[in-house]
């Protein structure tokens, strides 16, 4: 494969898992993130100092990036978690721009505004793939545990929730470390495949970007996630098209979705055995359903 | 000591008095009713007890245990459960799933089971969901378990937001106006279910009704507030016969 | 100098008011932050400049134009993207969502269209500052003030003097009572949203004036949303307060520690007020009934 293709999938996986934090934190639990680009930011500039200071092995590094993303998401979770869903949009949005500005601010360390150069490119095709699949497969397996459950629950109606003794300050809590993880996760990799970082690539446009893919890939439905992050990721690069129109589109489309189908492309079906043994029949009976017509 | 006591409880909204000197002693395994019309603090008094929002002054004990000042999902582990004036099911949810939601405390594998499934899991789910199908039998929901919640009709909406509650294995079950939109019929109906369950599992109730004669064959005690205050306290026969009740109510019970 | 600083903020705090009190009235009414407010006040400030440059309006008819047309894109919005959730009682989430779409749309259509360029406003007033009391203070700050005392003045009056104000602040309360009592929804909340847009309009116009026009200055309302919530969500004097308070404290971090810290301070502002007292300055208390 071309090491334009293989690109392409590595950006994909990059999106896809800082999505499949989205996905659990704001799709399925219901709290809408607006600054997971600073969840990216801390993760990124984490490993990347510890690859070019420490000199840490990569999967070393990984984890240091994935580790802050998750760390820092607890302090921060404290006192935004109790609050009513717009005032914790706000507050993501700010914690975001605030780790923007720390790092524009902190030269010493960050680079500052330029950022940091020359970061060993470590991330190749394999291994995130792999990673990313685990990832995947972890997601949904909490999703259809009771935990996931609880925190849909707290999605619906969190004082139905509440009343059956759901602990929903807690659920939060958890889906946001969870997604902080994914986040800084996703921040090293990229770090560490476009070979550069710089606080600009963390911004309020990455964070939207981020969240216009899960809600084209369905609130509800992991596998719908995925497709949304390969989809976007891939089409615009594939097309080449302007960035700016691009951002046009899809402004229009998240508020097509939301007027007209809210549940995004795909529901809440996602892919697994019993779905596609269900699709094969339901496109067999079509078959035998035309046939009675005829006769 | 009874089960549920409720002592000079007071809520206050700002200058509203939603609760006045509320005071209510449930003994275990009885059936009592609060009676009042709309807007006379009723669910205020339930939300009180559940911990939705704290008494401006007053307490209530449960099993001895102050429930005051705790959080909801803190009351609910104690051993309450309610149901909602409104109903309040999970609209995204399966039937099943509403119920086998409510089961998680059954359950005992952690979070980090949850992200990668171990034998335990497995066989603690299938537990729970063997309770949570038991529940829905208990409905006559158990053919439509997967059927969307928010698309059943009414009545069965309400019979399927009780055995939610059920499944917390409760002792203490407070019902908000479980009648609610039903005809007469089906409110005898529903009234008949109450009673089974109360037997079957052993439960405590305290029901908020609108409806008078829907309780009086059902439960040991009522009490009567309007606009917060309690006008009257006692067996259904005496509240039958009480005439402050019967002005208060005059056209109530259609 | 101290006091040149404090005209200083006042002047941009007015601004904030007159954006946090739209902000604030959809709130109030609805329940819903609206993220696309910024962009309406975007849409204001480029009908005021293009009706002062290309259409070479005087000033006043500048500033009517500009509130009407923001008006109507204001309504237009909530019949697009919020009037149907309304109506399938879509949780608040939706709304949300809907409203960072639009936003998305609106500025980077901007973008495309009349381009990225910072637009600067023609000089209408006299920079020579007039002397008060020994202080300078520009004649663009004291017109912006006036502006936004007028427009506040006239908003109250209309709230709490006229019919259609009586039945915003009933709807306010309660929508669906407020309807059982012959008040026509969709018509309040049209009404509100003309509101929050003629004052998004005006903040917008007196923003392009002080400093400059660009696609993306709807972020500004994000201090809006901050100053509401610093005076406590969903009332409409709040919004005015914290708008102030916001105004004034971001001047002096700006001048007395570093102007990169000062949308950090803004943030952690709100945080502090979050924290300590969710109900803002003014106290608003808001419970959820089971």
């Amino acid at each position: 494969m071309s090491v334009y293709y293989e690109g392409i999938i590595i950006l994909a996986c990059v999106n896809l898992l800082a999505v499949l934090g989205l996905s659990l934190l704001t799709g399925f639990t219901g709290s809408f993130c607006f600054g997971q680009a600073g969840f990216m930011a801390v993760g990124a500039y984490v490993a990347t100092l510890m690859t070019m200071k420490l000199h840490t092995p990569f999967a070393v590094s990984l984890l240091g990036g994935m580790l802050a993303g998750g760390l820092i998401s607890i302090p921060l979770g404290y006192p935004t978690l109790k609050l009513k869903g717009d005032y914790f949009a706000i507050a993501t949005l700010g914690f975001a721009e605030a780790i923007r500005l720390l790092i524009e601010n902190l030269e010493k360390i960050t680079g500052g505004s330029r950022g940091i150069p020359s970061i060993p490119t470590r991330t190749s095709l394999p291994i995130i793939l792999v990673v990313t699949i685990v990832a995947i497969i972890m997601v949904r397996s909490y999703i259809s545990s009771r935990h996931g459950r609880n925190c849909v629950a707290v999605r619906e109606d969190e004082i139905a929730a509440q009343a059956i003794a759901i602990d929903t300050f807690r659920y939060k809590q958890i889906s946001f470390v969870i997604n902080g993880l994914l986040a800084g996760l996703s921040g090293a990799f990229l770090a560490h495949y476009v070979g550069f970082i710089q606080p600009s690539m963390f911004g309020i446009q990455k964070s939207t970007e981020l969240i216009v893919m899960v809600i084209f890939g369905g609130m509800n439905s992991v596998t719908g996630a995925i497709v949304a992050a390969a989809v976007l990721t891939g089409l615009p690069e594939l097309l080449r098209a302007a960035a700016a129109w691009r951002l046009v589109a899809y402004g229009a489309a998240v508020v097509f979705i939301m007027v007209i189908r809210p549940q995004g492309l795909l529901g809440t079906w996602e892919l697994s055995w019993k779905n596609i043994q269900r699709l094969w029949q339901g496109i067999k009976s079509i078959g035998s359903h035309t046939n009675k017509a005829k006769a | 000591m009874a089960l549920l006591e409720i002592n000079q409880l007071n809520k206050r909204f700002g200058g509203v008095v939603a609760v006045d000197d509320f005071n209510l002693s449930l003994e275990e395994s009885t059936l009592q009713a609060i009676i009042g019309p709309n807007g006379a603090g009723k669910t205020t008094i339930f939300n009180l007890i559940t911990g939705i929002y704290p008494p401006t002054s007053g307490q209530v004990k449960f099993n001895g245990d102050v429930l005051t000042g705790q959080q909801p999902f803190k009351v609910a582990k104690m051993g309450i459960a309610r149901t909602f004036q409104n109903i309040r099911l999970f609209p995204e949810f399966s039937v099943l799933d509403n119920v086998r939601t409510a089961c998680h405390m059954e359950a005992n594998y952690s979070i980090l089971e949850g992200l990668v499934p171990t034998p335990r899991r497995m066989r603690e789910e299938r537990e729970l969901t063997e309770h949570a199908r038991k529940l829905l039998e208990l409905v006559w929901l158990a053919d439509r378990e997967e059927e969307l919640a928010r698309n059943l009709p009414y009545g069965h909406q309400r019979h399927l937001e009780i055995a939610r509650a059920l499944a917390l294995e409760p002792r203490l079950l407070l019902l908000d106006e479980p009648a609610a939109g039903m005809n007469p019929d089906e409110a005898q109906q529903l009234m008949e279910f109450i009673r089974e369950i109360k037997q079957k599992f052993n439960l405590t109730i305290l029901m908020i009704e609108h409806h008078m004669e829907v309780v009086m064959g059902l439960c040991d005690y009522i009490t009567v507030i309007d606009f917060g205050k309690t006008i009257a306290q006692g067996t259904p026969e005496e509240i039958q016969a009480n005439p402050v009740v019967i002005e208060a109510y005059l056209g109530v019970g259609e | 100098m101290i006091l040149q600083q404090i005209i200083n903020g006042i002047s941009i705090g007015a601004v904030y008011a007159l954006i946090a009190v739209g902000y604030s009235l959809v709130y109030s009414v609805l329940n819903f932050s609206n993220f696309a407010h910024g962009e309406i006040l975007m849409i204001g400030s480029y009908i005021g400049f293009y009706a002062l440059t290309k259409l070479g309006m005087p000033f006043w008819a500048a500033i009517a134009l500009s509130v009407i047309g923001a008006g109507l894109v204001a309504v237009a919005l909530e019949k697009i993207g919020y009037r149907p959730l309304r109506l399938r009682l879509a949780p608040s989430l939706y709304f949300m969502i809907s409203a960072m779409g639009l936003s998305i749309f609106l500025q980077n259509f901007t973008i495309v269209t009349i381009g990225p360029n910072f637009r600067t406003y023609p000089d209408i007033f006299s920079t020579t500052p007039i002397e008060i009391f020994g202080l300078n203070i520009g004649r663009l700050d004291l017109i912006i003030f006036a502006i936004t005392a007028i427009s506040l003045v006239l908003l109250t009056w209309f709230i709490y003097k006229s019919k259609f104000g009586n039945a915003i602040r009933a709807a306010s309360y309660n929508m669906r009572v407020a309807s059982l009592m012959g008040i026509n929804p969709d018509l309040i909340v049209s009404i509100v949203f003309m509101l929050a847009g003629a004052t998004a309009g005006i903040g917008g116009i007196l923003f392009g004036m002080k400093y400059t026009v660009y696609p993306w200055m709807g972020v500004l309302t994000i201090k809006a949303f901050i100053a509401a919530v610093v005076g406590g969500l969903g009332s409409l004097p709040g919004a005015v307060l914290g708008a102030f308070v916001l105004g004034i404290t971001e001047t002096f971090t700006a001048a007395y520690i570093s102007s990169a810290f000062r949308d950090l301070f803004s943030f952690a502002l709100m945080i502090l007020i979050i924290v300590i007292r969710p109900g803002g300055l003014l106290g608003v208390v808001a419970t959820e009934k089971a």
